[in-house]
C-alpha cells in the first residue's frame, strides 16, 4: 500500500466518523441511533487499524480490535437490548429542528477546526489533521446531548463524545499507552452497563424517558 | 484558436443534440425498470418518444387569464436547457466551456425554474400555486448546495468550468480523489433528485393534485407547449445525470480527438448514465415519497453534506 492511498484511507475514515456524527444528530429513532452509532464505531475501529498498520505499533492493533469488539458489537447490542425492554421508540421532537441542529453543527465543526488550527501547523504526524475532526465530534456529542430529551439518546450522546476522545487521543499521540487504553475500554463499557441499568429505572419509576421529569426531584 | 473555436462548437453542438434525442429514452428505461420492480410490463422504453409525437401534433390551449408569461415560458424552458447543455461535457471534453463555467450553468438552470414557477401561478390555477411556492421551498435549500458540491470539484481542479474540471480529473486519474469527492458526490445526488423532482421529493407519476410539485405547475399546459415543457424536464435530468457523471467520475470521457477515444467516451458516458438512472429508478422504487414537511430535513442534510465537502478540502 502506497503512503499516499494509506493517508487518503485514514483521512476517509476520519471524514467518515464525522459523517456518522451527522447523521446521529439528523436522527430520532432509536433504533437507527444505534446503528448509526456501531458504523461510527467501526470506522473508529478501521481508523485505529490503519494507524497501527502505518506507524507499525503493535498496541494500536490491539485496541483497535478492542474497539471493534467492544464499541461496535457488545456496546449496541446491549443498547439495542435495552431499548426493546423498555420499548422506547423514536426521541420526543427535539428541543431544536433538524435542520437547524445540523446547520450549529456544522458551526461546530468549523469551530473545531480553528480550535485545532494552531496544533495542525505545527504537527508533522499524518494523522494531525484528524484533531479537527475530532474536536467537532466532541462538540457534536455536547451538542447532542444538551438537544435531546430522552436518556437513551443522551446515552448515545456520551459514548460520542467518548469515540470523539479516542479519535483525538490517536490522532495527536498515536495511542497512549496500553494500560491507559484498557482502562478507558473498561470505564466506557461499565458506564454503559450501569447508565443501562439507570434509564431503565427512570423508565420505570417515571414512566417515560423524558428527562425534563427529572427536574420534579426533591429530596 | 479560431480553428479550436470551431471544433469546440462542432462537439457542442453534437453533444446538445445527442443529450436532447437521448432523454426521452432515459425516462423511459426508468420507468420500465420501475414497472419491472412493481412486477408490471410497463410501456415500451420509446413511449416518452411516442407521447411526444402526440403533443407536438396537437394544438394547445391557454387559460384566458393567461399572460405572455405563460406562452413565453416554454421556449424560455427548453433555450435554457439548449444553452447549458452546449456548455456540459457530454461525451468529450470539448464544448462550449469557455463562453460560460458552472456559475453560469447553474443560474441558467435557475432561469428555467423561476419561469415555470411563475407560470405555475400565471394561469390563475390553484394546483398551480402550490407546486410554485413548494417549488421555490424545495430550491431554496437544493440551489446552494449544488453550488457547494460542484465548487468542492473546483476546489481540487482549480478551476471553475465544467469541461476543465472534468478534463483534468480525466487526465490526472485517482491522484485526485479526495475524501471530499464522497461527500460531494452523495450531496449533489440528492440535488439531482430534489431538482428533477424524482421520489422522495416528488412523485413524477403522481394523479394526485394535492402532492405535485413538479407537475402541479404544468397543469394548465397542453399540445406543443406541454411537449416543450416535458422535453426540457427530460433533458434537464440528463444533464444533471451528464454533470454527475462528468464532473465525479469522469474517467473514460474522451480527452482527445481519436475516433478511438470519441468511440470509449460515447460507452463510457452512456453506461453511467444508465447506472445513474437504474439508481434513480431502484430509490424510487424503494422508498416512498417523503411528507412535504420533512423534506428540510433532507435537504439540509445534503446541504450540510456538500458544506462538509468543501470544508474537508480545507481540513484534511
Amino acid at each position: 500500500m502506497t503512503q499516499e492511498l494509506l493517508t487518503d484511507t485514514i483521512n476517509g475514515l476520519a471524514a467518515i466518523v464525522l459523517l456518522t456524527s451527522f447523521f446521529l444528530v439528523a436522527n430520532t429513532r432509536m433504533h437507527q441511533l444505534v446503528r448509526t452509532f456501531t458504523l461510527q464505531s467501526l470506522a473508529l475501529g478501521l481508523f485505529a487499524f490503519f494507524v497501527a498498520y502505518y506507524t507499525g505499533a503493535e498496541h494500536i492493533y490491539l485496541v483497535a480490535v478492542l474497539t471493534i469488539i467492544i464499541k461496535a458489537i457488545i456496546i449496541p447490542r446491549f443498547l439495542d437490548y435495552t431499548i426493546e425492554k423498555i420499548q422506547v421508540k423514536k426521541e420526543v421532537e427535539p428541543l431544536v429542528g433538524i435542520p437547524l441542529s445540523l446547520l450549529i453543527c456544522t458551526g461546530l465543526a468549523f469551530i473545531g477546526y480553528y480550535i485545532a488550527e494552531p496544533v495542525i501547523a505545527n504537527g508533522n504526524i499524518i494523522t494531525k489533521n484528524c484533531l479537527a475532526i475530532s474536536v467537532a465530534v466532541v462538540l457534536i456529542g455536547f451538542y447532542l446531548m444538551a438537544s435531546r430529551r430522552k436518556a437513551m439518546s443522551e446515552v448515545v450522546a456520551l459514548l460520542v463524545i467518548e469515540n470523539g476522545l479516542f479519535l483525538a487521543a490517536i490522532s495527536i499521540t498515536y495511542g497512549m499507552p496500553l494500560i491507559v487504553e484498557l482502562g478507558i475500554f473498561f470505564d466506557v463499557f461499565v458506564t454503559v452497563l450501569i447508565m443501562g441499568v439507570f434509564v431503565f429505572k427512570i423508565n420505570r419509576t417515571f414512566e417515560t424517558l423524558d428527562t425534563r421529569f427529572m427536574r420534579r426531584l426533591r429530596d | 484558436m479560431v480553428q479550436d473555436v470551431l471544433l469546440n462548437s462542432l462537439f457542442a453542438a453534437l453533444q446538445a443534440v445527442t443529450m436532447f434525442a437521448l432523454s426521452p429514452l432515459i425516462i423511459g428505461i426508468i420507468r420500465k425498470v420501475k414497472a419491472w420492480f412493481q412486477s408490471r410490463k410497463g410501456s415500451s422504453i420509446w413511449q416518452p418518444y411516442y407521447d411526444l409525437a402526440k403533443l407536438l401534433r396537437k394544438d394547445s390551449t391557454m387559460s384566458k387569464d393567461a399572460s405572455w408569461i405563460s406562452r413565453a415560458t416554454p421556449y424560455i424552458a427548453i433555450a435554457s436547457v439548449g444553452v447549458v447543455a452546449l456548455m456540459v461535457p457530454f461525451f468529450t471534453t470539448y464544448s462550449l466551456g469557455f463562453v460560460g463555467d458552472l456559475i453560469v450553468v447553474v443560474y441558467l438552470l435557475a432561469l428555467f425554474r423561476f419561469f415555470m414557477v411563475l407560470a405555475g401561478m400565471d394561469a390563475g390555477s390553484t394546483f398551480g400555486g402550490m407546486g410554485s411556492s413548494r417549488e421555490m421551498m424545495v430550491s431554496s435549500i437544493v440551489e446552494p448546495t449544488m453550488l457547494l458540491a460542484i465548487f468542492t470539484m473546483a476546489l481540487i481542479t482549480g478551476t471553475t468550468t465544467l469541461s476543465s474540471i472534468s478534463y483534468s480529473l480525466a487526465v490526472t486519474g485517482p491522484d485526485l480523489v479526495r475524501p471530499a469527492l464522497f461527500l460531494a458526490l452523495a450531496a449533489f445526488f440528492i440535488s439531482l433528485l430534489a431538482e428533477n423532482a424524482r421520489v422522495p421529493v416528488d412523485n413524477p407519476a403522481t394523479h394526485l393534485e394535492l402532492t405535485m410539485i413538479h407537475e402541479g405547475m404544468l397543469l394548465e399546459y397542453s399540445g406543443k407547449q406541454l411537449a416543450l415543457m416535458e422535453w426540457a424536464s427530460w433533458t434537464k435530468f440528463l444533464l444533471f445525470s451528464a454533470i454527475l457523471a462528468n464532473v465525479f467520475f469522469p474517467w473514460g470521457i474522451a480527452t482527445d480527438l481519436s475516433a478511438l477515444g470519441m468511440a470509449v467516451g460515447v460507452i463510457a458516458i452512456i453506461a453511467k448514465v444508465l447506472v445513474i438512472a437504474l439508481a434513480v429508478a431502484l430509490i424510487e422504487s424503494g422508498t416512498s415519497k417523503m411528507r412535504l414537511f420533512r423534506l428540510p430535513n433532507l435537504l439540509t442534510e445534503s446541504f450540510t453534506l456538500a458544506l462538509l465537502a468543501v470544508m474537508s478540502f480545507y481540513i484534511l
